[in-house]
């Protein structure tokens, strides 16, 4: 019969090729007019000739879920198991893109994490554009890297569920992988070389106010990700310097935003040669909250919304930033203040009020836990409460 | 605040409680978060009528208690 598995194919993943593709799914591909008519008694070498006459990749589509001859050719692909080399070939060859998506979609199906990781990733550096067909019917446009960064970290795409890969630093740490070597490495390292003698630079000079002016209009702030912060902020700078208490900020920032600093660390930190990573973290993270507290700030100012949250955690972390005080001052970079005292305790207790309007509206500290349940669900999904 | 029974004659059957306003794309994203199925695989019908999901519940009139059959596509 058509449709059987060749007989001499290996299982992948413990069951048939073809179990991959989900059951519903695989009847509609095999009701479908391509697959009839161009997938009967393909081979290895016709598959190819196959492959290159698609223009578009996706899912299924339409209100009856018709699947794309991309999605025909994956499930022939799986039934007739291809070796290796093949399919290598299939990603390795540059002129037909939609092959190479082919090939990078069927290796991360069947094969293993190691070769997943090792065939995929140099796709990455490949820019070219993909037409890629909706759910709706419609096209839009993607890029090849970006199918692959959909392939290596999601596990659905294209209306198949992918088999569960490790992430990679667990296979770095078992040392089946190599650590990640991106194509912009040179490029950060420049970039951090830079911003490390700016830091000894700085470091030299502790607690003056010019200092803080100076970092201010420093080059660095201009690459760093959010320019307009600097417009906003030059003016402030000079009155912001005269305050007491500038490493209260500090500490209150480290506190807030360490676990957001984490992720956008490690994120940059994949692409830095070991060694520096931990003496640049440090400073990076300090530099960053700096940053992303003054356009916080701003927006603050400019909008009042409610940032009861971490004002009320402002508070304690004033009372206890005393202690960490003389801690402080050994570290380089110093913060500026957010404001005087007088004016913060003043806007505390309208963010209050508006903090614990917000509770209720979002439902989910309902009586019933069961209802509290449901909304904390809905919450998730993005869907207003239960009435 | 509805509460609407899905069941698809294989052996889930399950109650869901949601509001009348909600659209039945949120009736699936619920459903799919109580199954384990995912939300665009799921199918709502009723007889041989299936359920768009850009339209509430109030207008197709499913009111608290009612039945819908739960498919798969």
């Amino acid at each position: 019969m058509a449709n059987r598995t060749d007989p001499a194919a290996k299982s992948i993943h413990g069951t048939n090729p073809q179990n991959l593709v989900e059951k519903i799914l695989r009847s509609k591909i095999y009701q479908n007019t391509y697959w009839k008519e161009q997938c009967f008694g393909l081979t290895a070498e016709t598959l190819v000739d196959k492959a290159m006459e698609l223009d578009h990749l996706g899912g299924t589509y339409g209100g009856s879920r018709k699947p794309t001859p991309f999605m025909c050719l994956i499930l022939k692909m799986l039934q007739i198991q291809p070796d290796k080399e093949i399919v290598v070939e299939f990603i390795k060859n540059d002129e037909y893109k939609y092959v190479r998506v082919l090939g990078a979609f069927y290796m991360r199906l069947t094969g293993s994490v190691t070769d997943v990781y090792r065939y995929l990733e140099p796709l990455y550096n490949d820019y070219r554009k993909l037409r890629q067909k909706l759910s709706e019917g419609k096209f839009c446009l993607t890029h090849v890297d970006e199918v692959i960064d959909e392939l290596l970290t999601k596990d659905y795409s294209c209306d198949i569920a992918l088999p569960r890969v490790q992430k990679r630093w667990t296979l770095e740490a078992c040392g089946l992988l190599e650590p990640r070597r991106s194509a912009l490495e040179d490029d950060f390292e420049e970039e951090e070389e830079k911003e490390e003698e700016e830091q000894a630079m700085d470091s030299v000079e502790d607690d003056t106010h010019e200092k803080n002016y100076y970092r201010g209009r420093s080059p660095i702030r201009e690459r760093d990700r959010d320019r307009r912060r600097d417009r906003q902020y030059r003016d402030r700078d000079y009155e912001r310097d005269y305050g007491r208490g500038r490493e209260r900020d500090r500490d209150r920032d480290r506190d807030r935003d360490r676990d957001r600093d984490r992720d956008r660390d490690r994120e940059r930190d994949r692409h830095r040669p070991r060694d520096d990573r931990d003496y640049g973290r440090e400073r990076e993270r300090e530099r960053d909250r700096e940053g992303r507290e003054r356009e916080r700030r701003d927006r603050e100012r400019g909008r009042r919304r409610s940032r009861s949250r971490s004002r009320s955690r402002d508070r304690r972390d004033r009372d206890h930033e005393d202690g960490d005080h003389r801690k402080r001052r050994t570290r380089g970079s110093v913060s500026p203040r957010r404001r005087p005292e007088d004016d913060g305790s003043t806007r505390d207790e309208p963010k209050k009020k508006k903090e614990k309007k917000e509770k209720k509206s979002d439902g989910t500290d309902h009586p019933d836990p069961e209802i509290a349940e449901a909304n904390r669900l809905r919450a998730s999904l993005g869907l207003k409460p239960l009435k | 605040m509805i509460e609407v029974v899905l069941n698809d004659r294989l052996g889930k059957k399950v109650r869901v409680k949601c509001n009348d306003d909600d659209t039945i794309g949120d009736l699936k994203k619920l459903v799919a978060a109580q199954t384990g199925t995912r939300a665009d695989k799921i199918r709502i019908q009723k007889w041989y009528t299936v359920y768009k999901d850009h339209i509430t519940l109030k207008d197709y009139e499913i009111h608290d208690g009612m039945g819908l059959e739960l498919y798969y596509s």
